[in-house]
């Protein structure tokens, strides 16, 4: 019986660590999260559209808005993001390869609202000011961690009327690894 | 010998068995974590983010869901009404008020699972900052109804419970504790109920 006793002991104990691990590596392994939505949907660097609708892989939980996401890997040089056209409103965010938004902008800080941003770890920037040859041109720089993951362009949609325009906009957005030296 | 296979198996079911039942428990059931209410408002400013404790993070990686950045916006959200009551579609509610600096806001009805309440006709559960009427002194005055409404109109369609959804667009309000319940955020008042 002590014997018994001292098993269901220990068995809580365990069951404790097992609940911790779970709990822990769950972000990582889950098939549910927007990464893996996202990773089943498309490759790196390619585009998809996002919004509320049902067959959308991701789902842009606000009804004036619309979206659009790449993947990327900053192992492959700097991801160069940019579209064409001007829309009332979008923001862009970064997420990581377990689904978390890391790093967040909004079209105010683009140089007259257009989308053209250059996404690069510190190290990669760091190379890049030492090479006197680099062309950093007009893209807006942001320096990032996040090695692997995606991106997600949010554009308002204030009617009907703009429909066209800012699905254009998302449509014409493209995702490209520029390689470095 | 069959009985330390038996108390194996005993440990065994009550590591693994109770390791991933009280997971699944605290993730479907605990409340979540990080909460900041100002009247019937709430939000959840690290959810999705790295500074979410372990909990939220694994339970917002099975949601799926893509979170607002701090530099995008902030999402409130009131499941009841001003007074505690749980918002209801077959009753009629009154928000009013002033809403906090942001340079785009939508308001817009979803049922309890976050899922947009159907349109009624051509009009949709949802309203944004350039399209409604304001009143003196830049406040706010919103109806949500089945009925039609004269002015700013939500429309409620079907049972049941719904929530009312504020997202603030590239606002400067942040959200940490002491700034959020001291912000000024409309009220929902219930009017009256149908049946």
């Amino acid at each position: 019986m002590l014997r018994f006793v001292h098993t269901c002991i220990l068995g809580l104990i365990a069951a404790g660590v097992v609940h911790l691990a779970i709990v822990f590596m769950l972000p990582d392994h889950t098939v549910r999260d927007a990464w893996s939505r996202i990773s089943n949907a498309a490759d790196y660097y390619q585009t998809i559209q996002l919004d509320a609708r049902p067959d959308s892989p991701l789902r842009i939980d606000n009804p004036y808005f619309a979206g659009a996401a790449c993947r990327f890997s900053l192992e492959d040089g700097l991801l160069h993001v940019r579209s064409e056209g001007k829309i009332p409103f979008w923001t862009l965010a970064i997420f990581d390869n377990r689904s978390q938004n890391t790093f967040s902008l909004s079209d105010r800080v683009a140089e007259d609202h257009s989308l053209d941003t250059i996404l690069l770890t510190p190290i990669q920037m760091q190379r890049l000011k030492n090479d006197p040859s680099a062309d950093l041109g007009q893209s807006l720089f942001v320096e990032t961690d996040v090695v692997e993951g995606f991106v997600l362009v949010r554009a308002f949609i204030p009617d009907e009327t703009w429909e066209p325009q800012v699905r254009a906009f998302l449509n014409s957005i493209r995702c490209e690894a520029v390689e470095t030296q | 010998m069959v009985y330390r296979v038996f108390l194996l198996l005993v440990f065994l079911a009550i590591a693994i068995g109770g390791g991933a039942a009280s997971v699944w428990f605290a993730l479907d059931n605990a409340p979540l974590t990080g909460r900041f209410t100002s009247g019937p408002w709430q939000a959840f400013p690290l959810l999705g983010t790295p500074q979410a404790d372990p909990y939220s993070r694994a339970r917002y990686a099975r949601s799926g869901g893509l979170p607002l950045g701090p530099s995008e916006g902030i999402v409130l959200t009131a499941r009841e009404d001003s007074n505690g009551d749980p918002l209801r579609r077959t009753c009629t509610y009154v928000i009013s008020g002033q809403l906090p600096p942001a340079r785009l806001w939508t308001l817009h009805l979803t049922d309890a699972d976050g899922g947009f309440l159907p349109d009624h006709g051509r009009k949709r559960a949802a309203l944004h900052s350039r399209m409604v009427v304001y009143g003196e002194g830049n406040s706010l005055t919103v109806h949500v109804s089945r009925q039609p409404q004269p002015g700013n109109w939500l429309p409620s369609e079907g049972n049941g419970r719904m929530q009312v959804v504020l997202t603030l667009f590239d606002t400067s309000v942040a959200v940490t504790s002491d700034q959020f319940s001291d912000l000024r955020l409309p009220t929902i008042t219930r009017a009256d109920c149908y049946a």
